[in-house]
């Protein structure tokens, strides 16, 4: 009798939590997705914890470098204010003419850019203060990356959005991945070691290596090698290193092919490109068009000019992930560099008729490597 | 808020790898500071005793990988 009482209430008690259980998930149907929330929640917060972290590793890092060529006792302030700067693009309400505002808005701030950092660290040697204008751009990237990071973090929590949180978490690993590199990056310009988007710089430098030629500057932080290959008249377009500069090729290949009136047979640019996940770093791979990144200035001058005078456009890329293009260049990269050198000079052997003239322009940052 | 003990990985260093001027061999030690690609430095090449080295690369090594 008794045990058969207990058995009762046992069946009771577990009839009404499953009575509860099921009161909670019909009153309260996204109870679940609050229990996944608070796990996401927790599994972002650790994640932006890392990167703080990052961002403070960099941050530090800059400002310990820049006081070796600064005696300013208010460097923390003024990094600060280097690291919030912005540049607001231009209006596309009306596209006409727009990437001739873009630049002129892009040049004005790398200047002024350029030119803060160079006043914080009178010290540094020309060469020196545009590795370490590079270097604070890597720490405003980083911060960038974190202060965004944080907001939608925040307002997912503040909201209780899990679709505003899901969308975070999805691209936390590549963000994660891009943030590690820039720590690295951070590394690579302190010291002005070479980074695998330098790439096509050193394959352009290689190229025109030993040879006798005439050198001059054409646009700014970017140089012209004028010299004789194979019959061919050749002229070479690079960034002046070893400071940390990408230079302007596309306004250097428009006023060559300008001074050419021209005359030019084609116009050859190599760059480091994204590979896709899987490939190998520093395959060469080759195509038509112009190989260039960033905003699209470059991208679309060289692209106009060669229109306008129907001027043939070749392209090499060396593919590699974005976390190599900002870290100390990889062995592979390198040596791909001499394997696309061969390929430049058969290209030219090919496309480009003796007597002709030829336009490669090495594209990428130039940190690490020096002038030939 | 936001706490991690996590400490931060190490960062790769990449190998200078220079050219004697004089006998040709190439040898490589890690990145000094100032160094860049195609600099001439003043360093006793391990050979031949010459002064006069040339920097010919600047890059990380990598672990020959497996056929996979
Ligand atoms: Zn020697």
């Amino acid at each position: 009798m008794q045990l058969g009482a207990q058995g009762d209430i046992t069946s009771l008690i577990a009839t009404l939590l499953w009575l509860l259980f099921f009161a909670i998930f019909f009153f309260y149907p996204s109870f679940s997705q609050r229990i996944q929330l608070s796990h996401m929640l927790r599994d972002l917060e650790r994640k932006l914890g890392r990167l703080k972290q990052i961002r403070d590793d960099v941050r530090s890092r800059t400002l310990q470098v820049l006081g070796g060529y600064s005696e300013r006792k208010d460097l923390d302030k003024e990094l600060d204010r280097l690291v919030n700067s912005f540049m607001i693009p231009p209006e596309s309400m009306d596209p006409y003419g727009v990437v001739y505002k873009l630049e002129h808005i892009a040049v004005t701030w790398e200047d002024s850019f350029e030119d803060m950092v160079r006043e914080l660290c009178p010290k540094a040697d020309r060469e020196r203060a545009k590795t370490l204008t590079n270097l604070v751009e890597v720490t405003r990237g980083v911060d960038l990356i974190y202060r965004i990071v944080r907001h939608f973090y925040l307002m997912g929590k503040k909201t209780n959005n899990i679709y505003l949180v899901l969308q975070l978490q999805m691209l936390m690993p590549q963000i994660m991945e891009i943030a590690e590199a820039y720590r690295q990056a951070s590394y690579a310009f302190s010291e002005g070691q070479p980074i695998g988007d330098g790439v096509g710089v050193l394959a352009v430098a290689k190229l025109v290596k030993d040879a006798e030629k005439k050198t001059y500057e054409i646009a700014k932080d970017t140089v012209v090698h004028e010299l004789v290959f194979e019959g061919r008249r050749l002229l070479a377009v690079r960034a002046a290193g070893p400071g940390g500069a990408v230079g302007r090729p596309g306004e250097g290949v428009k006023r060559l092919v300008e001074a050419e009136n021209g005359r030019v047979g084609a116009i050859i640019t190599v760059d480091a490109g994204l590979k896709l996940e899987g490939e190998e770093t520093g395959k060469i791979v080759e195509g038509i068009g112009v190989a260039i990144g960033g905003i699209g200035i470059d991208k679309y001058k060289i692209e106009e000019i060669a229109k306008e005078n129907r001027i043939p456009l070749y392209a090499f890329v060396i593919y590699e992930s974005i976390a190599e293009a900002i870290t100390p260049m990889k062995e592979s990269i390198a040596k791909a560099a001499d394997k696309v050198l061969e390929k430049i000079k058969a290209i030219i052997r090919e496309k480009v008729k003796e007597g002709e003239t030829v336009i490669v322009a090495g594209i990428g940052n130039t940190v690490g490597i020096g002038m030939t | 808020m936001f706490q991690s003990r996590q400490g931060l990985g190490k960062v790769p260093r990449p190998l200078t790898f220079l050219l004697c001027l004089n006998c040709k061999t190439e040898n490589s030690r890690p990145f000094k500071d100032g160094d860049y690609v195609f600099k001439e430095v003043e360093e006793k090449c391990p050979k031949c005793g010459e002064q006069r080295m040339v920097i010919t690369g600047i890059y990380v090594r990598e672990e020959r990988q497996q056929a996979r």
